[in-house]
């Protein structure tokens, strides 16, 4: 109910408040919002910030309560009466908007940032980034403050301000567009001064740009009050940037770093102190020493089962030690779960004049520089007096205002006492200086990632905040020399800031450069969002092609920006392309609806690739990558590859000859429970869910499918079921005669009955087999038990109307197999009172279980030819029964077939799902999860964020600038980084395997040319002639030779071009003269050498 | 260079150099059945089983998907899919075995040492546990009645030994290789 109002106010605050079709193109409607008195964007409320009410900072982050676990749901509601007058509630989280970031923070967390309060002070490019990302993700309201007007630099970094802004307050200017990527987010603008009443209205404060003295006093302020405000501060400058985080004297992390809880199933405890404790080599165990543990289900040594978190040490991969004395404990029998428990971890912030002078360790993000930070450190203290002095930042490439800067770091580090370094790297100061002035977009989507994760962290707890200084620096990005400019420097150019940090040359290298951008969701929109700032494809030669096969769904738009809810259904290139157009007007980008993939060579062709300058993958699986990965290589390409999951990401930098490709390392492919386990064994609730989504897909996609290929070619079907004549055919057609005849529905009541059964089959009759097959007290030869962990001993479920899962599972089986029928659901059938009624009606048959394995041997020849006779007897005699059936099958009748669709909450799909895997779980006394877990786990719905995203990609275009400038490859950097912890890792590219043979020495890069339209016998004395011998010689998916084939040797003196016409059936388009073969050859000891692809240009 | 498609060639083409019967589904170098015989000294060493392979495009690095076509009576196969339930071609599968591995080691060695503890076919891991001499009974039984060679084998489809022997038709070879795509 709530959730229907809440959305009543959403739409109706976006039509009156702001001209939302408008806006993407250009003409704001110039709302007055220089009042001086802060003002929602759409003006309805100017005091939601202000009001009174609100100055309770303990909205929902009253760490200290919450963190003493599951009081949060008091804390929250009671900040949400507060937030509006008690009729809504305002933590209602819209969860198809927000599963894919629910799977990373959890409901918790999500109804924490519900309730936060968060200033953002500088709406330069880091400010507006951070905005972004912290409305994205869901706080409460988000105010902007700055008092500074536009100037044309911004339009470099801040995506929503365009040229007609110039000369207006910044944060009114980009408000509204702020306001649109989250309207349940109140979004205003404070204009008037900071003061203290002011500030302690918000849960966290962001300050970027202000002064040493200025934040210092803030941040005193902030950590005085109860609860702290957690306080951020961020300064970025040209290509470096640094963060400081105090969220208070004593703040509490109650996930330091997102990782679900391990689990280990017990095999053994010995009576002992320390007790060992022995776990099933099933998986490995994942905890560390000093991890706290709990016990379940433990036979024998019941004292442990007492809920009291206990500490590991030793820890192996199946065993650790309990610091715990057991002797004195039952004696372990069998059976146990062991458990991790999350500690929550207590951090003392220093405040930022306390941490400045002593700043503890910094967090490192290149070990190639390691002793960078404190250098960086000693720079901004310098750069922050530079602009109390003289007022201002150092002017662009300034060498006497560099000579000011070097001189103030060094009167500084003169009075550092312990801090005081040894030596000066004055080049680094220097370049610090030249380029002080400038916010780069790459820099700003970087740290835009990382603060707006900070602010996450300060008002929900969930993960280790940054503690508590982080410098960065990406020196690698600068030309090795910049140009000095001649002639006039246009300053009222967007560009201007960029070119003068990297020279107008490399400005115009961006502009004219061709680019092909492969995907345009998450990291699509915020590519597009970085190159059209940086004016990359923007001048007259340059050319950004995006592509996308996918449309905008809802549970996009919480991280995928450029979207909006209207766009719903829409293309995401187009889309994302038209919004790219109005960040920058002159990007000069088209829009492709294509997958790249074999099947589109067509569209993307050779004179396609040849064309491309870069290629920017942003792409959500291994495949797609694989494949981009392998046409840049053959094409030569550049490709900067990256991606998310969760909190994590990586970059990497494929760069021709210098770099090893995307394919030459690849991630073990996920781990599969075993099909025995998924079968009859499950024990964790994965297992349960797997298994259900692939009953659902049998249920209501496959089966209807395959009935309607029987009804729309029936003899066809049966002709071929007759051929196949195996035991996969007859199963097949056992399903088709259960829906056509055997189980026909007809009515509601039918479908009904059927789901009523279903759960009988699933969840008393099957388990009542299983354990009948294998009693509890089952033992092998060996006389090991059976029922041994991991595997759980199951008892069948008593079905019953009383229990509301048993009756939500029947509900939804039932509408949706009447759905296949296309049978109306009646009215009453809604109603749960009624529908339990009509269930209490169907009596089935008692069950029992077969005697399968207990025949006497004398009847076995008989049971044999009965229970698995053969298949073809089977067919013939279910096509019979089709066949006397056939008459009572209108013409024309069609099943509907229902594949899964895990994002739409009223389809009942997940609710058939989670109760199939539900009453499994409960089987096998598996904790069950609710429909939201469920959804996350069978949907395998991969957790994102915003945050992460913006970082992969700010790093992914400080590499761009190294690639226009030609960089070798130890100025490239491939990067790990994981937010929660947070971590930063960041290494030069791993240079391609070097392949060599005699004289020879080639790598993936490499191909061997050919020229002559050959015989296969010269392409075997060209590799002869190289002391190699050639085995084997394919084209695409054909062998055209190998020498194991004696017929093959007639081949010898056919050309290889009319071989590969004719049995690989290679077309070549008339502009190509060359075609590829694969040749596999071993040297003269009879070692296999991988060579080159080898292309024969006739 | 070493690229996966490469990689599945050879290691479809060591298979028939092993002698493998091997017979190619639809075209292409990734479904095919392969004629597997019973390990000797074990009830399953008159049997003969067509096993049908399918190699996942992201192969070696995935694990090819294995099952029997004609029945087999065995605690870790599925009677009516013929689906293998086998750590080692599905958990811990290493891009280092090959194809013959799974005909030479892997699937004799599931057929000598059946694990009744993990059963796919809850009868038969029962049986076996309860009475073992019943169970290879029961298995020879099915053997003599699914799984005779002289039934399996497929003598006008023996397509790569006639390769090996000079055999002149010229459409085998290319459909063992893989036609492409018309």
């Amino acid at each position: 109910m709530y959730c229907s109002v809440l959305h009543y106010m959403v739409s109706r605050k976006r039509v009156v408040g702001v001209d939302m079709g408008n806006s993407l193109k250009k003409s704001q409607p110039e709302a007055s919002l220089d009042r001086g008195s802060p003002m929602t964007v759409d003006g309805s409320s100017s005091e939601v910030v202000n009001d009174d009410d609100l100055n309770s900072p303990q909205l929902g982050v009253d760490m200290g309560n919450t963190l003493k676990n599951s009081q949060p749901e008091t804390s929250l509601s009671k900040g949400s009466i507060i937030a509006v007058d008690g009729s809504r509630s305002e933590t209602d989280i819209d969860e198809n908007l927000h599963s894919r970031q629910l799977a990373v923070y959890g409901r918790e967390t999500m109804r924490r940032l519900r309730g936060a309060n968060v200033l953002i002070s500088g709406l330069q490019g880091v400010g507006v980034e951070i905005a972004k990302n912290v409305i994205l993700a869901g706080v409460k309201s988000v105010t902007l403050y700055d008092p500074g007007l536009v100037e044309a630099l911004d339009l470099g970094a801040n995506f929503y301000l365009t040229e007609s802004d110039i000369g207006k307050p910044r944060a009114t200017a980009c408000a509204q567009k702020l306001q649109e990527l989250n309207t349940a987010v109140v979004v205003s603008v404070h204009s008037s001064n900071i003061t203290h009443g002011f500030l302690s209205a918000f849960q966290a404060v962001v300050f970027t740009n202000s002064t040493f003295e200025e934040a210092a006093a803030y941040n005193e302020f902030c950590r005085s009050q109860t609860p702290p405000i957690a306080f951020i501060k961020a300064d970025v400058h040209g290509l470096f940037g640094s963060v400081f985080c105090d969220f208070g004297p004593e703040f509490i992390v109650f996930d330091v770093d997102g990782e679900e809880p391990q689990t280990g199933i017990i095999a053994s405890i010995t009576n002992d102190e320390p007790a060992l404790v022995c776990c099933v080599d099933d998986d490995r165990l994942e905890f560390q020493d000093g991890d706290m543990v709990v016990f379940t289900e433990i036979h024998g040594m019941t004292e442990l089962n007492d809920g009291k978190p206990r500490r590991v040490k030793n820890c192996r991969p199946y065993s650790f030690l309990l610091e715990e004395d057991t002797t004195s404990f039952g004696i372990y029998e069998k059976g146990g779960i062991v458990t991790q428990v999350k500690q929550p971890k207590v951090l003392n912030f220093k405040s930022l004049r306390e941490a400045l002078k002593n700043p503890g360790d910094f967090l490192l993000s290149d070990f190639s520089k390691f002793d960078r930070p404190p250098l960086l450190h000693l720079a901004f203290q310098a750069l922050d007096e530079f602009k109390v002095q003289f007022g201002r930042l150092p002017a662009f490439g300034s060498e006497e205002d560099a000579i000011h800067l070097i001189r103030l770091a060094k009167q500084i580090n003169e009075g550092a006492g312990d801090l005081k370094l040894e030596s000066i790297d004055e080049d680094i100061l220097r370049r610090l200086s030249e380029g002080a002035k400038a916010v780069l977009n790459p820099m700003a989507a970087m740290f835009g990632g990382i603060i707006g994760q900070e602010v996450v962290k300060a008002c929900s707890g969930k993960f280790h905040p940054l503690f508590q200084f982080f410098y960065f620096d990406s020196l690698e990005s600068l030309p090795d020399e910049v140009a000095q400019e001649h002639g006039e420097t246009v300053s009222d150019n967007r560009y201007y800031a960029q070119a003068s940090v990297f020279g107008h040359q490399l400005q115009e290298k961006l502009q004219d450069a061709k680019v092909f951008v492969v995907g345009a969701g998450a990291l699509g929109c915020e590519i597009l969002k970085n190159l059209a700032l940086m004016g990359v494809a923007c001048g007259g030669k340059g050319k950004l092609i995006v592509t996308d096969d996918d449309v905008i769904e809802k549970s996009n738009l919480s991280r995928q920006f450029l979207f909006r809810d209207w766009n719903i259904g829409e293309s995401k290139s187009t889309v994302a392309a038209s919004a790219a157009l109005a960040i920058n007007p002159y990007l000069r980008i088209e829009a492709f609806q294509n997958r790249v993939s074999p099947e589109t060579e067509n569209v993307f062709d050779d004179a396609f690739w040849e064309s491309i300058d870069v290629v920017i993958n942003a792409l959500d699986n291994v495949n797609a990558r694989l494949y981009v990965d392998s046409r840049c290589v053959y094409f030569q390409k550049p490709l900067l590859e990256s991606g998310t999951l969760g909190t994590k990401c990586n970059t990497q930098m494929v760069i021709p000859h210098f770099t090893e490709n995307y394919g030459a390392s690849r991630d073990p492919p996920e781990k599969q429970a075993p099909m025995c386990t998924l079968h009859s064994f499950p024990h964790n609730i994965n297992h349960c869910l797997t298994w259900a989504r692939s009953e659902f897909e049998g249920l209501m996609e496959k089966t209807p499918t395959e009935v309607n290929s029987y009804l729309s070619k029936p003899e066809e079907y049966k002709a071929s079921m007759v051929l196949a004549g195996d035991a996969q055919a007859r199963e097949l057609l056992e399903k088709v005669v259960e829906c056509l005849v055997a189980e026909r529905c007809r009515t509601f009541s039918d479908c009904l009955f059927w789901a009523r059964k279903k759960f009988e089959e699933y969840f008393t009759n099957k388990i009542k087999q299983l354990t009948f097959t294998f009693p509890e007290d089952s033992v092998t030869s060996t006389g090991a038990l059976f029922w041994s962990p991991p595997k759980r001993f199951p008892k069948p479920l008593e079905f019953s109307t009383e229990d509301p899962s048993h009756l939500s599972f029947i509900a939804a089986a039932a509408y949706l197999k009447a759905q296949t029928y296309g049978i109306v659901v009646p009215d009453w059938a809604k109603d749960f009172n009624r529908l339990a009624e009509a269930v209490n009606e169907i009596k089935l048959p008692s069950f029992t279980p077969k005697q399968g394995v207990k025949i006497v041997t004398d009847e076995k020849a008989t049971s044999l030819s009965i229970s698995a006779s053969d298949d073809s007897m089977v067919i013939n005699s279910l096509i019979k029964v089709l066949d006397e059936n056939a008459s009572s099958i209108a013409p024309g009748f069609r099943m509907i077939s229902i594949p899964f669709e895990k994002d739409d909450d009223t389809n009942y799909h997940m609710d058939l799902i989670a109760g199939l895997a539900n009453m499994r779980a409960r089987n096998y006394a598996i904790p069950e999860v609710d429909k939201l877990r469920a959804k996350l786990i069978a949907g395998r719905i991969i957790p994102a964020i915003a945050t992460t995203t913006a970082l992969a990609t700010g790093l992914v275009c400080l590499e761009l600038y190294k690639i226009f400038l030609g960089h070798k490859v130890e100025k490239y950097r491939n990067t790990f980084a994981n937010l929660a912890l947070p971590l930063f890792s960041m290494a030069e590219p791993v240079s391609p395997k070097v392949f060599r043979h005699q004289e020879l020495s080639w790598s993936v890069w490499d191909r061997w040319a050919i020229h002559g339209n050959i015989t296969l016998q010269e392409l075997l004395d060209w590799f002869e002639s190289k002391g190699l011998t050639a085995y084997s010689i394919s084209c695409g998916q054909s062998l055209l030779y190998n020498n194991i084939f004696p017929k093959h040797r007639d081949r010898l003196d056919r050309k290889v071009l009319d071989l590969a016409k004719d049995i690989a059936k290679l077309e070549i388009p008339p502009s190509r003269r060359h075609f590829d073969v694969v040749v596999a050859c071993e040297d003269d000891n009879g070692d296999d050498i991988d060579v080159p692809l080898v292309s024969i240009y006739f | 260079m070493s690229s996966p498609s490469k990689r599945r060639d050879m290691d479809v083409m060591k298979l028939m150099m092993s002698d493998y019967k091997v017979e190619m589904v639809n075209d292409g170098m990734s479904e095919f059945k392969v004629e597997f015989r019973g390990p000797p000294n074990s009830p399953y060493q008159n049997g003969m089983w067509k096993v049908r392979v399918e190699l996942p495009e992201a192969y070696p690095f995935k694990s090819p998907s294995i099952g029997f076509v004609n029945k087999i009576f065995h605690p870790n196969v599925d009677e009516s899919s013929g689906s293998v339930c086998l750590d080692v071609i599905n958990q811990t599968w290493s891009p280092m075995f090959e194809l013959v591995n799974v005909f030479e080691v892997f699937l004799p060695q599931l057929l000598l040492y059946p694990n009744p503890l993990d059963p796919l076919n809850g009868e038969a891991a029962a049986l076996m546990m309860r009475d073992k001499a019943k169970y290879e009974q029961t298995v020879r039984e099915h053997c003599e009645k699914f799984a005779k060679p002289e039934d399996i084998a497929n003598p006008s489809e023996d397509s790569s030994d006639a390769e090996l022997s000079d055999a002149d038709s010229e459409s085998s070879d290319e459909e063992m290789a893989g036609a492409s795509d018309p």
